[in-house]
């Protein structure tokens, strides 16, 4: 058996104030999956995400990306991950090329490598035009597609995005679909956190819905959608929403 | 890139550079502030202390007031721009989270606090050089000793830059960015002897230049610079070093438990 992409066990996560933010979450993710992970607001998902790429500390718990302790070997570790985070955390005053190149550049890239890699993402992504103005300057949907080109600069084989359409026209979710699906059928692993169920539905082979920092409910789309009222109804069960609010 | 380590000695040069490059270029686009700011306000000093003042003040030590106050408004300047790089820098980042970059990234503490250094020690040196060169056109500067010149604003400068990095960790506000600088550097500064030597102060207050450490740091420039020393020789340079050594590993200490960097 292979070795998986990311293995979470027991992961828990209390932040200084005494705030449970992950109660106790275990997952696996095999190579080349496309998972998605659900939840409300608060139930976990993006500290999970902080904790896989070093955001955050785990309180306790045990995380290995392809057999990679997270924490120990951080280093190696976060070689093989790319993140979008879910706010943009980026210098308002670099260009989208700086922010890219730099990114590059903290993961070891040379500017031989860089320069054919930023060219290819700035052209995917339509960002070419853009590439010398601030990103403060940009609008919503180019800012979101900065981070993302950031977060793939370094060809990475586990790539996280936490909500990365939020906020963006349905022509770029569109593109980013395309996108996703292609670089996952080449073989990449993707994690995806989004509140839009029908995109989850649309691209994940796999699902885990998290509330209040544990997981409520795993299993492959087919067995969460397939149920009456589909995956809207099997997150509104998992989540524990009241009866009236369950899709009829 | 996955499967090109591209490290040697397991320092990620690449990594390390780029820190280097983008504090540059944050540095660079504010160089009215960066490096304007201190050489407007070193001119100042040099004229009103070194001419209107100094020219009703006798020698000090077999030199000309200017040529004794010049240390000190060099080491005043370079403490400041070391600081308020590294200060800045940190709590900037921190506030915007843009932090969180470098923290995903295969960064090791030590890389990141040897990239923002880096780019402190520049413009700390660069500023001071400014200055010397007003020096110059005053007639007033002269470096006895040039390994012992880079040596203080080399030290001095990473000691602040260490100490920036802490109270850049630390400020929840910009208010509290600045606390250290109103209560601390600058008071400390203008006490350390800039504009006296120890002697000229009354036998009850002298402790208070001794106990000072920017007294020091003043001292051994003024040593380099026009070979006139008030400490026993080493006393200055140990200090220094042992203050880098302990704010270091501080700061390193601090990076690894995440203070003020993660969740």
């Amino acid at each position: 058996m292979s070795v998986p992409a990311l293995a979470i066990s027991h992961l828990r996560k209390v932040y200084r104030g005494g705030t449970v933010a992950v109660e106790d979450i275990s997952l696996t993710i095999p190579e080349g999956e496309f998972f998605g992970f659900l939840g409300p607001n608060g139930a976990g998902k993006s500290t999970t995400i902080h904790c896989i790429t070093g955001i955050a500390e785990p309180t306790g718990g045990r995380i290995e990306i392809f057999g990679i302790d997270a924490v120990k070997d951080y280093r190696e570790a976060r070689r093989l991950v790319g993140l979008c985070p879910q706010e943009f955390n980026v210098d308002p005053f670099a260009t989208p090329y700086q922010i890219v190149d730099w990114m590059g550049g903290y993961f070891g890239m040379t500017a031989a490598q860089r320069k054919p890699r930023l060219d290819m993402l700035m052209e995917r992504f339509e960002l070419g035009p853009h590439r010398k103005k601030q990103f403060r300057e940009l609008s919503g949907g180019l800012k979101r597609r900065v981070v993302l080109a950031r977060a793939l600069v370094h060809d990475p084989k586990l790539i996280i995005l936490d909500e990365p359409t939020a906020g963006v026209d349905v022509e770029l979710r569109r593109v980013l679909w395309r996108y996703l699906a292609e670089i996952n059928r080449d073989g990449k692993t993707i994690l995806l956190t989004s509140h839009y169920l029908e995109e989850v539905e649309r691209l994940c082979r796999r699902i885990a819905i998290v509330d209040k920092g544990r997981v409520a409910r795993e299993g492959s789309k087919d067995e969460m959608a397939g149920g009456p009222g589909g995956l809207e109804q099997a997150y509104l069960v998992a989540t524990g929403a009241e009866p009236d609010h369950v899709a009829d | 890139m996955t499967g090109s380590t591209l490290t040697k000695m397991g320092v990620n040069w690449i990594g390390l550079y780029t820190l280097v490059r983008r504090e540059m270029t944050r540095m660079m686009r504010v160089p009215i502030q960066a490096f304007i700011a201190p050489w407007i306000s070193a001119l100042l000093f040099i004229f009103i202390f070194g001419f209107v003042v100094g020219g009703r003040i006798s020698e000090i030590g077999g030199h000309r007031y200017l040529e004794f106050v010049l240390p000190g408004i060099v080491m005043m300047n370079v403490v400041n721009a070391a600081f308020l790089q590294s200060s800045s820098s940190i709590y900037f980042s921190r506030f915007i989270r843009f932090i969180e970059e470098t923290l995903v990234a295969p960064l090791s503490y030590a890389e990141m606090i040897a990239g923002g250094l880096s780019v402190v020690v520049l413009r700390a040196v660069f500023t001071g050089i400014g200055i010397l060169l007003m020096g110059v056109a005053f007639g007033a500067t002269q470096v006895q000793s040039w390994p012992l010149f880079l040596f203080w604003v080399v030290s001095v400068s990473a000691v602040f830059g260490l100490l920036g990095i802490i109270v850049g960790l630390w400020s929840k506000s910009f208010e509290q960015l600045n606390m250290p600088v109103v209560f601390f550097l600058t008071p400390l500064s203008m006490v350390g002897g800039v504009f006296n030597t120890v002697q000229m102060l009354p036998d009850w207050l002298r402790w208070l230049a001794w106990a000072n450490p920017f007294f020091y740091f003043i001292n051994g420039l003024r040593g380099a610079m026009i070979g006139f020393d008030e400490t026993p020789p080493g006393l200055g340079e140990g200090l220094t070093l042992l203050l880098l050594v302990v704010l270091g590993g501080t700061v390193w200490r601090l990076y690894a438990k995440g203070y003020g960097l993660r969740e």
